[in-house]
């Protein structure tokens, strides 16, 4: 099937061959005038022959649309926006044309007097309209042929190829490949040998549904998934600073495997989670580095935004779809049907997107909590109230830079309004107003509120956005314009009942200039009908940085109330600070997001050579997303992940597909995992990748489902074996006339060595990871290896702080990619210093030591400890000839140096 | 066999062990590369870092990168302005609104130090360097380098990688990617970073990026011995060779059952080369066969500079690797860990006279030396000495400060060594030092240059990761022909 859909130029006037006046024009006729000079000194490279930068000018098509550069070359009536003349003027650095000469200055100005007058060009020149080629078999439609399984498929491609699959696998053999594959650690002798005596029909299906079901499967495949989408726990760059909440995003993708979330939810999920009740899976938006450091400069400032945006645009691209859409940024893409346009229309979905925490709304087991705190901390200050110092029992203490909170009566209003009317000095500065309702901030403007103001001083640190963007700190502050004074004011989503209002100057604590120490807090259910709230009026008088407690005193009280009333005060402060560690909780390192200006295309990605705006949508080859321009923001994720999600994509489960393949086999169907574009290369075994893919999203989107399928076919399951002849004629084992042995991933090499050791921490699952670094906290972080272990470092690998650009010292050498990069398949080098981390680190000699420890505890006799240890790292018994080398090397050098042995094997750190 | 089977066999990426990723043929049939195919290295598995073919002859078998860390000014060092030392004090014409990375420019300021004529050539070069310019004769300056960011960790970045961002591979790693090494028994590729730590963009500056983790940097220096080199504490040498005996055994006995597997026995191999490597780094990082002389003239025996003592044992390591047939060394001055803004580094922001005043020397006597050493021992014929910073700085010192702000608009790097012309001066800023005015040259025209000397084509170096042809030098870059010797 050939499928060719119109795209329509947006910039083609519709009036092109309408007949138009020229009075002042002098007619130039295009064959007689225009035509004789392209073909003199364009045509040769911008013809039907070559089409150096995709450009030709023997189409009409592409002289409207433009070459890579994404500018159109000729506008009809517009020399001035034509790019064609811009080149021939020799007004592009670089881009003179034609190269190495000019035109002269009278065919400059008749092709000048051609665009004037409208580019009038005879028919023979094409539609004006391109059609777009989508026959690449990528971008057809997922078709499912008839066949039995994944087999079927196999078979007849290494038939064609005059080689056949080899025979099963012993069952030893198997259920170490399964546990290693499925779940990155290997099986225990005992659950060996109950396999391997298992003589029901069944067996193969019980042993797989168990490892299914298994949680450490979301464990050993999040890994792939967080390479994918270059999941850092630190911020990359020069400072490389923690981001402590971030792990929670990891969490979410070890749950969403086990739970086998269908797979389009999960991509839905983690594009626009917070409109789908998954709020921290858009820790993806914003998993990958960010630089902190921004210079004052404004240029190189801009062009950090962009790098931010484009590492989103990127990462969705490839790792959803498997286009590298990033290609278009400064030029129409090469290879794929992706424009320059389509590139800007997507940095359009994800403007609003900022790197940072974000905080969730609590869970209502939090949200109860914090109600019976904030209840307790009520009841507690009335009851201490009689113990204030007479003088100042009416006022509230005095404001405070950090963070202010102001409570009463419960009143259902539409908007809150601040007006400061005196600060310690200048104009005055807030953070974030945040407005609760049942517990929730019902201000931010990411649930739908509207923030204006009185005036804004203009500063790009400090905006009126930053109001209600739930960031805190300087640099996210608004500011009043006028240090006379000015109101901010919130308008909320819809009237709630709220009873606190919560604000500061900066929350980080840095500064305490500008803040508001006269103010008033107002509400109305109706625009304009403003009732006070509350207001500066009973607070004590602002006298420094430091907030004033109210002071007790309790000396004058008998001695049994004055015991309890400091009791009570003591539980008051444990009752706050409870509550303060509850309110953080709920901080996760998913992004924040607000309703952003205008997109424009960037000619060659440079932010300061502004093009046409442009609205928000995906690569139109392939759909419309149809938003306007001020679309708000929830909506242009939601609709773009609608979209990648949809079964009507051609790519996005062929795509996951390939991946599974892929981390089954070592290596995919289509080897290029990220780019299934034109300049990819094409599968393997393309039926079988559509079978695949028709069958995850006839079973719900289930990976479990392909799985399934994989682990249930005789292709997964043949021995590894090589044969001289099949080797002769695929040597990398592509077309899997044998199951392709490899090396194990780093992950994989670490758990695997304190499983047998007996030390893995497999309860201590989730939650914050542990470090394998002692950190330097100075401004530019400085990591250094840790190098003493206990068993707070004996969890599974996937729960090691991911920290940028640092490899862990023993097994980072072993490929572990340092997620500053997406990574779709991991390289796998040899390497002698691999070599030393294994033989030599303190990490591993004291595995090696409590191997030898278990391996006392449990045997008595030498040749049991050895038949042990074989059978924990290699799942087998000893050979009669490996047994007694064993005992005469442990005999010689003793056990420790055996069992050190064992963790540096071939066999132990390979797949068979 | 199917024709896919062809393209395979005859597109075949090579890299170590069996990860080879097929780059697809369509590449040239959409003529991508029609002038620019890919050479991609032919790397035995067992044998990942053996000596390997250049594109074309090469002029320089070995690289010594020394990395000023904080961005050494041009201003004060290299590019000499008589219009700045006329002008100072006064305003720079259209600065009034100039920011740059932290604000405002005050006036124009000539350097603290004094520029004199050195060599036969009459190179005006500062005091702030003494030693160094003596070598002027031999050294080979570009005074036009155009950097993309005034930030340090992207800066290094650019510097290192071709990228501001993070994540790719290092030109070290390209190099010895592309090349091998020629003494096996030695990491191909050695970073030593200062004694006071790592540069502010850390193990960015030696990092594999994508490609294979065998052509990462390996850290060490003349203080900080290599990781797990030794042998675990309470075991014996005899002990340690027969475990290792032991483990081969084990192996081999493994990978009798699946003959000719060659990731398999390229782990074997890596053991054997683990075990060479533990008699060789210590061999080369033992400083102690150096005679006094060498100590002195390095200013390895300075008891009055301890810091300049120890980065002078560690340009002794560097000409040692070097010596030894490293294909790459990368040698740091200054470190972020002791202090960023100038405290231990070149970023003199506040008070530049007092800072440089401390990091010149350090670097002066010790770098000269090594210098001067090579030079003598032949080593200059076969490698390419190249001196760089992450970007340059203002002619202007800071509003209210007393210091300059990063500038990347122009800057200096100088070469030496095989393969370029010397004494030379290639390119200049403007009138100030400002920003690169004649023969305007970039970090890619930069690296090309390097791959060019090393006899590899920038374009045709290309690693396939994620949808993308990789290179060092992204798609920019021309060699710098007026250079080459």
């Amino acid at each position: 099937m050939n499928i060719k859909r119109n795209i329509s130029n947006q910039r083609l006037p519709v009036l092109l061959f309408a007949v138009v006046l020229a009075c002042e024009v002098q007619a130039v006729d295009f064959k007689q005038d225009i035509e004789p000079i392209f073909h003199a000194h364009c045509i040769d490279c911008h013809g039907s022959d070559e089409q150096e930068s995709q450009f030709r000018l023997d189409r009409l098509a592409t002289m409207l649309s433009g070459g890579n550069s994404g500018e159109p070359a000729v506008v009809p009536g517009k020399p001035d926006e034509s790019f064609l003349l811009k080149l021939i003027r020799h007004e592009e650095p670089g881009k003179e044309m034609p190269p190495g000469e000019s035109l002269s200055k009278g065919e400059i100005e008749l092709i000048e007097q051609w665009i004037a007058g409208g580019a009038k060009i005879p028919e023979s020149y094409g539609p004006a309209k391109t059609e777009v080629d989508l026959s690449h078999w990528a971008f057809q439609p997922v078709k499912r042929s008839q066949a039995s399984g994944i087999d079927e498929f196999v078979r007849n491609t290494l038939t064609a190829n005059g080689l056949k699959q080899s025979p099963a696998a012993e069952r030893r053999v198997l259920i170490r490949r399964l546990y290693l594959v499925m779940l990155g650690i290997p099986p225990t002798p005992h659950q060996v040998e109950a396999f391997v005596t298992d003589e029901s029909e069944g067996a193969w299906q019980t042993l797989l549904e168990r490892v299914l079901a298994s949680s450490h499967y979301g464990e050993r495949w999040a890994t792939y998934w967080l390479d994918l989408v270059r999941f850092g726990e630190t911020h990359g760059f020069e400072m490389n600073r923690e981001r402590p909440t971030a792990w929670q995003y990891r969490d979410w993708v070890i749950q969403s495997f086990n739970d086998d979330k269908p797979y389009n939810e999960f991509v839905r999920q983690q594009i626009a989670g917070d409109t789908l009740g998954a709020e921290v899976a858009t820790g993806f938006l914003v998993a990958g580095p960010v630089d902190q450091v921004k210079g004052s400069d404004p240029k190189l400032r801009q062009a950090q935004r962009m790098n931010e945006l484009d590492d989103m645009i990127n990462t969705t691209g490839t790792a959803f779809l498997g286009l590298t859409t990033g290609c278009a940024r400064c030029h129409n893409h090469k290879f794929d049907p992706i424009s320059q346009r389509d590139y800007y229309s997507m940095q359009a979905v994800f403007a609003g997107v900022q790197h940072g925490d974000r905080s969730l709304p609590p869970s209502p087991e939090t949200k109860q909590q914090i109600a019976t705190l904030d209840a307790e901390i009520a009841e507690l200050t009335g009851r201490l109230k009689k113990f204030i110092a007479e003088d100042e029992s009416k006022l509230r203490p005095s404001v405070n830079a950090r963070q202010n909170e102001e409570v009463f009566e419960k009143r259902e209003v539409r908007f809150i309004r601040f007006t400061i009317q005196k600060t310690t000095g200048g104009d005055g500065c807030i953070d974030e107003l945040e407005v609760y309702a049942e517990g929730s901030n019902v201000a931010l403007a990411s649930s739908g509120a509207k923030a204006t103001s009185s005036g804004d001083f203009v500063h790009p640190k400090h905006k009126l956005m930053h109001i209600n963007d739930g960031r805190h700190g300087n640099d996210r502050s608004w500011i009043v314009d006028s240090a006379k004074g000015g109101w901010v004011q919130i308008e909320l989503a819809a009237p709630a009942i709220i009873d606190r209002v919560v604000w500061g100057r900066d929350r980080d604590g840095q500064f305490a200039d500008r803040l508001p120490i006269e103010y008033r807090i107002e509400s109305a259910l109706e625009a304009g009908k403003w009732e006070l709230l509350v207001s500066s009026a009973d607070r004590e008088v602002y006298s420094g940085s430091k907030p004033s407690e109210p002071e007790y005193q309790f000396a004058k009280f008998p001695a049994e109330e004055a015991v309890q009333g400091e009791k009570w005060l003591m539980r008051l402060q444990a009752a706050r600070d409870e509550k303060k560690e509850l309110e953080k909780s709920t901080l996760v390192y998913a992004g924040t997001f607000s309703q952003p200006g205008p997109t424009h295309r960037l000619y060659r990605g440079e932010p300061d050579a502004k093009r046409e705006q442009v609205a928000p949508n995906a690569i139109e080859v392939f759909t419309s997303l149809n938003l306007s321009s001020d679309a708000p923001e929830r909506d242009r994720r939601l609709s773009l992940a609608n979209w990648v999600a949809s079964t009507d994509n051609p790519l996005t489960a062929r795509v996951i597909v390939n991946r599974l393949w892929q981390f089954h086999f070592g290596i995919g169907i289509v080897d290029t995992p990220s780019d299934f574009g034109l300049n990819g290369t094409p599968p393997s075994h393309p039926e079988l990748l559509d079978w695949m893919a028709s069958e995850l999203m006839e079973h719900d989107w289930s990976l479990k489902h392909v799985h399934r399928l994989i682990l249930n076919s005789d292709t997964w399951r043949q021995s590894n074996r090589p044969n001289a002849d099949a080797v002769r004629v695929d040597a990398t084992s592509r077309l899997l006339w044998r199951f392709p042995p490899r090396r194990l991933e780093a992950e994989a090499i670490r758990d695997s060595v304190l499983a047998v050791t007996g030390v893995l921490d497999l309860q201590n699952a989730g939650g914050p990871g542990f470090s394998p670094f002692e950190v330097e906290m100075e401004n530019v972080r400085h990591y250094h290896a840790k190098k003493t272990f206990g068993p707070a470092d004996w969890r599974r690998m996937i729960y090691m702080t991911k920290v940028r650009q640092e490899r862990e010292q023993v097994f980072g050498a072993f490929d572990c990619p340092d997620a500053s990069m997406v990574v779709p398949k991991r390289s796998r080098s040899t390497t002698p210093l691999q070599a030393l981390n294994l033989l030599n680190s303190e990490f591993v000699m004291q595995q090696a030591d409590l191997f030898a420890k278990r391996l006392e505890k449990e045997s008595d006799t030498r040749p049991q400890q050895i038949t042990r240890a074989w059978q924990l790292c290699f799942q087998r018994a000893p050979t009669d000839e490996e047994l007694a080398d064993s005992e005469a090397f442990i005999q010689q050098e003793g056990i420790q140096q055996f069992t050190r042995a064992m963790l540096n094997a071939n066999e132990f750190v390979f797949i068979p | 066999m199917t024709p896919f089977l062809n393209r395979r066999h005859f597109l075949t990426q090579a890299t170590t062990g069996l990860s080879s990723i097929a780059l697809a043929s369509l590449l040239d049939q959409q003529r991508l590369l029609a002038d620019a195919a890919p050479i991609r290295p032919n790397i035995d598995p067992a044998k990942p870092f053996a000596a390997r073919d250049t594109h074309h002859p090469a002029a320089a078998k070995n690289v010594l990168v020394i990395f000023c860390a904080g961005a050494c000014s041009q201003i004060d060092t290299f590019d000499y302005k008589p219009e700045l030392i006329k002008r100072h004090g006064q305003p720079m014409p259209g600065a009034e609104s100039l920011v740059t990375f932290q604000g405002e420019q005050g006036m124009l300021t000539k350097s603290p130090w004094e520029f004199k004529p050195r060599g036969e050539s009459g190179k005006m070069i500062s005091e702030l360097v003494p030693q160094l310019a003596e070598l002027a004769d031999d050294m080979c300056f570009i005074h036009s380098l155009t950097g993309k960011t005034n930030t340090h960790g992207p800066g290094e970045n650019f510097m290192s990688t071709g990228y501001t961002l993070d994540g790719f591979p290092s030109m070290g790693a390209w190099a010895t990617w592309a090349l091998g090494t020629e003494n096996e028994n030695l990491p191909a590729y050695v970073a030593i970073a200062d004694p006071r730590g790592t540069p502010q963009s850390s193990v960015n500056n030696w990092g594999p990026g994508f490609l294979p983790a065998a052509f990462q940097g390996t850290e060490f220096s003349a203080l900080k011995p290599l990781d797990n080199l030794g042998i675990p504490p309470g075991v014996s040498a005899k002990t340690d060779r027969a475990t290792r005996s032991f483990l081969e055994r084990m192996n081999q006995r493994h990978l009798e059952q699946f003959p000719g597997d060659s990731e398999l026995a390229a782990r074997i191999s890596s053991y054997q080369l683990a075990a060479r490597m533990q008699l060789s780094v210590p061999e080369v990082t033992d400083l102690s066969s150096e005679p006094q002389s060498i100590l002195r003239e390095y200013g390895a025996d300075d008891s009055q500079n301890t810091l300049k003592a120890q980065f002078a044992k560690n340009c002794i390591l560097a000409r040692r690797l070097i010596e030894n047939g490293v294909r790459f060394v990368q040698l740091f001055n200054g470190a972020y860990q002791t202090g960023g803004e100038g405290v231990s580094n070149w970023d003199g922001h506040k008070s530049l006279q007092q800072q440089y005043s401390k990091h010149g020397p350090v670097l002066d006597q010790p770098c000269a030396a090594l210098l001067r050493d090579m030079k003598r021992r032949g080593l200059l014929k076969d490698t390419l000495v190249v001196w760089m910073t992450e970007f340059g700085r203002m002619p202007t010192f800071q509003k209210g400060a007393s210091g300059r702000d990063h500038n990347p608009d122009g800057f200096t790097a100088w070469m030496m060594g095989a393969g370029v012309k010397a004494p030379f001066t290639y390119g200049a800023t403007d009138e100030f030092g400002y920003k690169a005015a004649e023969n305007i040259s970039t970090v890619y025209d930069f690296h090309a240059t390097i791959l060019h000397l090393l006899g590899l084509n920038h374009k045709q170096l290309t690693y396939y990761h994620n949808g993308f042809e990789r290179r060092l030098t992204d798609v920019h870059g021309h060699v710098i022909q007026e250079i080459l010797a």
